[in-house]
């Protein structure tokens, strides 16, 4: 726009803009109170700031054009202050942050809603099922109360078999029956390897995690309830060093770092050969559980080929690797359930 | 089995050290135990599994020693020729009237035994392994057991009456007097050797006093014979006498080897004690089937140890072992296992054998084992929800034993009226020390709330505050079939009020399908209130139980503070379980709330009113939330109560206007107040 045909209107809003840019300019620039103070003095000064210049120049502006003039004398007023309040804000701890309070303690405990705790038990349990998960095992299930033919019989364990002394047994029947009949609290997951090979063929790779029973007196290392986890693979072409690949993975994910493993022989009438695991930690050998090569009775009991399908098959105690990791010396307290022993884990 | 170190040496020489020997036993199947210097000598500790019978002699272990050190076995020789039976005949008679607990008995008589102190050496073998000297004939039986594992007993056969030896079972009433001095009822189904005058031994378990072998003994009758393991095993059990002997019984002893053991005994006692061997054995015994021969193809190693071993091996192996090679091809061999070998029968056993040999630490533990994907089912998914949405309610989490005490079984069934399944063993200190009085733990449950209820009390009773505790397991409920149906439960104890534990049952339902519909209806168990309790229903079907424990059922359980319970059938919830949500849109506009509060009669339940202003307020509802309920019987009268709530609604299509929010108002308050009574107050 040309100065000379500015009317004294436009040269007035000229100004107002330019002081309005300047004073934001300035408080916008200030790195400490003292130039905020320096700027506010210099734009807002009671007596010589420029904002007060500016509104002197109101008078001189024609009759016509002064409510126009006015308003956006104020606007530009506001917008200054505004920008003067932003830059004291900027600088003032107490303006932004409020007053302090000495009477707060900011160590006083949190207030939370008190969280639940999952049984040690069951920690472990999601700890095997996670790293079988990994490797490739599915978890399978199968009744607690169970029948001898798949507790005892497709187990490959005959009926003069020690194992199945009533003594050492919690055979089963409904009070008012005085004949028992041959149910009974399983006494190994080995009994859900049978449920899962009668439903399904080859390949087969499952676990199966649960409570199983033996009449032992309670003390601090036994108890007659117990968990057990049950490893079972069966294909084509699975022998021991599978068992013992599998198994070895199985310790270093579990113990966090690769362990020697080694496998003695044993015995078991589900397996053929049987072994016993053992993994080396702490300096010494420390006993993993039982394993083997699947006995091809219990194959045939199945209605497996076993000149096609090898299988092994591994069972370990849950308590016992629990009362390791968390350091637990008497294995009743796991089943006292007394809330400051849950609440540990 | 504790073996000693020096008498080992009578059978093998290895040229290695005890310690590698015991890491080489370890790992080919008798896991060392421990080895204790003894004197001059080891006792060494191995772990025998129930298999390898022949492993509880000392012979047995020296051959695996030969086998795993390629060292020489010498067994001791032994005059086995018997001359007939004539001229020890003349002495005794042996007659087995139990042929199916006794299949072998064989007896030979040396005559003229000084009965006295046994040999240093042989004082110093059994010592070394623990047993204590007697005299020269009881050691020398003791020696031979634990030399071949064949346990003897040696009758001082002047006290065997009629010198008649008859095996049968016990007649009514029998008792024996055994070397212990304890008097023995006798029962059906054990084994008994009588004289012509009644029971002189239980067969395999113990011997009895009046004829074991005194200072005064001269001729002396030396029993070796096979037991049936299962009659030793019961009888030892109900007897409470276990022996040495009926351990080996137990596990069966080497049929074969009897007439060895019984000659070895025999020409013992001829040189160490001055007896004369009478020559002859009686040798009364059921023909046993011949062993089969086994074909071991060599593939099968490799496909179920992954590995090779060289055939030379194999057979020097399964020679070695005592197995006879019958014939051999290029691929396989056949072989007839030796008869102290009964756990030898097929193909995979002798793989097993072979393997062991070589050396499992030989089994690679790096091949590649083919890559395959894994599920997690349904039930493990929602159980992880449950365990979330109850550890987020601050409940701690339970294992109670699965058998109950019958008391606390009946006082809590909620699920059954069938009676529990009761085990014919109890579970043995499984109680607390405050709950010994309460009978035996034999009853399977068939809930989980009153083991919960019992967790409680023990943690009241130990002065925990904030006991919220749950438990996931089976319950077992008889059907009449064979086995039972075992559900899966969820069970709740808490010391919060009705309003709590429901929340938490509501919120564990809505984990598993957000959209499901509880229903709450009265409760008739016993052991909860009458009015702050309810059971639940889903689409008709009873899937819960919860409420305040009723004044006589915190009785039962011997608690002192308010209790709430709940347990809700899982299994019946799984199936239904939504586990992944799906979307739906946001309204882009503001909700507006209003809050009613309605005077009702007592009879009004929420769910009446929650379901009237839900049929009514229309599309525009998004939620219904229960404010607070009081009473004012001074201005509302007896039986009524008020009842506030408000209702949030909201448009997807648009900002509510006054009249829309008006009109909806206006139909739920009309509704209520038709269907309902519900007065406004205004």
């Amino acid at each position: 726009m040309n100065p000379e045909t500015m009317t004294p209107l436009d040269s007035y809003l000229r100004d107002l803009d330019l002081l309005l840019a300047d004073a934001q300019q300035a408080f916008n620039s200030a790195t400490n109170l003292q130039e905020v103070e320096e700027a506010r003095v210099e734009f807002l000064g009671a007596k010589s700031g420029r904002f007060k210049a500016v509104q002197k120049q109101l008078g001189q502006i024609p009759g016509e054009s002064k409510p126009v003039a006015g308003q956006n004398l104020n606007r530009v007023k506001n917008d200054i202050q505004a920008a003067l309040d932003n830059a004291k804000q900027r600088f003032s701890t107490e303006s932004f942050r409020g007053q302090p309070d000495p009477t707060f303690d900011r160590t006083l405990p949190g207030s939370t809603r008190r969280l639940g705790r999952l049984h040690p038990i069951t920690q472990t349990i999601n700890e095997l099922m996670d790293i079988m998960g990994r490797l490739g095992f599915s978890p399978a299930f199968g009744p607690e109360v169970e029948d001898e033919r798949h507790n005892f019989e497709a187990l490959n364990i005959p009926a003069d078999h020690p194992a199945r002394d009533p003594l050492e047994n919690f055979y089963l029947s409904v009070a008012s029956q005085q004949h028992g009949n041959t149910s009974l609290l399983r006494s190994q997951t080995s009994t859900v390897q049978i449920r899962v090979m009668e439903k399904s063929q080859p390949p087969i790779r499952v676990i199966s995690l649960g409570r199983v029973y033996r009449p032992d007196t309670a003390d601090p290392t036994h108890y007659p309830m117990f968990h057990q986890m049950e490893g079972l693979m069966v294909d084509r072409n699975v022998t021991l060093a599978t068992l013992k690949t599998v198994l070895k993975l199985f310790a270093t994910n579990y113990l966090g770092e690769s362990v020697p493993v080694r496998i003695r022989p044993s015995f078991f009438p589900f397996t053929e050969p049987s072994v016993e695991a053992d993994y080396f930690w702490n300096g010494k050998w420390t006993e993993f559980g039982g394993a083997g090569i699947v006995d091809p009775n219990v194959f045939k009991a199945v209605g497996y080929d076993t000149e096609q399908f090898t299988g092994f098959a591994f069972g370990l105690g849950v308590e016992r690797l629990c009362m390791i990791r968390h350091g637990i010396t008497d294995i009743r307290d796991m089943y006292t359930n007394d809330v400051r022993f849950l609440r540990q884990f | 089995m504790l073996v000693s170190w020096n008498w080992l040496h009578d059978y093998v020489q290895p040229e290695i050290e005890l310690e590698q020997i015991v890491d080489h036993l370890t790992m080919s199947g008798l896991n060392h135990e421990s080895t204790t210097l003894e004197g001059s000598d080891f006792c060494i500790d191995l772990e025998v599994t129930s298999n390898r019978p022949d492993c509880l002699g000392h012979l047995g272990v020296a051959r695996e020693i030969a086998v795993l050190t390629g060292a020489l076995l010498k067994k001791p020789d032994v005059d086995l020729t018997s001359d007939g039976q004539t001229a020890v005949q003349k002495l005794c008679q042996v007659t087995i009237e139990a042929p199916e607990l006794c299949r072998r008995y064989t007896a030979r008589v040396v005559r003229g035994v000084k009965v006295g102190p046994s040999p240093e050496w042989l004082v110093q073998r059994l010592q070394t392994i623990g047993i204590e000297s007697v005299n020269n004939v009881v050691d020398i039986s003791n020696y031979v057991m634990l030399e071949c594992g064949q346990p003897l007993h040696t009758f001082d056969l002047a006290n065997v009456h009629g010198q008649q030896i008859i095996v049968r079972e016990p007649r009514p009433d029998e008792q024996i007097l055994a070397i212990n001095h304890q008097t023995y009822s006798l029962q059906a189904g054990m084994c008994v050797i009588a004289d012509a005058h009644g029971p002189v031994a239980i067969g395999g378990v113990m011997g009895g006093a009046e004829s074991e072998i005194s200072s005064e003994t001269k001729d002396v009758l030396i029993e070796a014979a096979w037991f049936a393991p299962g009659s030793v095993r019961a009888t030892a059990r109900k007897l409470n006498l276990h022996s040495d002997s009926s351990f080996r019984f137990e596990r069966s002893v080497d049929f074969d080897g009897i007439p060895w053991a019984s000659a070895r005994c025999a020409q013992l006692l001829a040189e160490l004690a001055g007896g004369e061997i009478v020559p002859g054995m009686i040798d009364i015994f059921q023909p046993q089937p011949p062993r089969e021969a086994i074909r071991f193809r060599y593939s099968q190693i490799a496909r179920n140890l992954g590995i090779e071993i060289p055939v030379a091996f194999v057979k020097s192996t399964l020679q070695g072992l005592g197995l006879t090679i019958q014939s051999e091809d290029a691929e396989s061999l056949t072989c007839l296992p030796p008869s102290w070998r009964r756990d030898l029968s097929r193909e995979i056993d002798l793989v097993e054998e072979v393997g062991r040999i070589y050396g499992y630490d030989k089994v690679p533990d790096n091949i590649t084992v083919p890559l395959t994907s894994s599920h997690k089912p349904q039930q493990t998914r929602v159980l992880e929800r449950v365990r979330d949405v109850v550890r987020a309610a601050g409940f701690d989490e339970a294992m109670c034993p699965s058998l109950l005490p019958e008391v606390w079984s009946q006082a809590c069934s909620p699920w059954t009226d069938s009676e529990p399944l009761v085990s014919h063993q109890p579970m043995l200190g499984v109680l607390e020390r405050g709950s010994q009085n309460v009978g035996a733990v034999n009853c399977l449950r068939r809930t989980l709330i009153s083991s919960l209820l019992e967790a409680k009390r023990i943690n009241e009773y130990r002065f925990n505050p904030e006991i919220d505790l749950f438990e996931i397991a089976h319950v077992y409920l008889p059907t009449g079939g064979e086995l039972p149906q075992e559900p899966l439960m969820l069970g709740l104890v808490s010391g919060r009020d009705y309003a709590e534990i429901k929340g938490v049952v509501e919120q564990v339902c809505r984990e598993i399908d957000p959209a499901t519909t509880l229903e709450f209806i009265d409760s008739e168990l016993q052991i909860l209130e009458q009015s702050r309790s309810a059971t639940i229903r889903i689409a008709g079907q009873v899937v819960g139980h919860l409420g305040v424990v009723s004044p006589g059922g915190k009785k039962a359980f011997g608690l002192r503070q308010p209790t709430t319970v709940a347990e809700i059938n899982l299994t019946a919830l799984i199936d239904q379980a939504v586990l992944i949500r799906r979307f739906k849109s946001l309204s882009e506009f503001p909700a507006v709330s209003r809050d009613f509060n309605f005077i009702l009669s007592d009879d009004v339940q929420w769910r009446n009113l929650e379901q009237t202003v839900r049929e009514h307020a229309g599309p525009l509802l998004e939620s219904i939330t229960y404010r607070e309920t009081f009473r004012d019987e001074q201005r509302d009268g007896a039986g009524k109560k008020r009842v506030l709530l408000s209702l949030s609604l909201r448009s997807h299509e648009d900002t509510l206007s006054g009249p829309q929010v008006d009109a909806v108002c206006q139909a739920v308050v009309a509704a209520c107040q038709k269907a309902l009574g519900a007065q406004l107050v205004s």
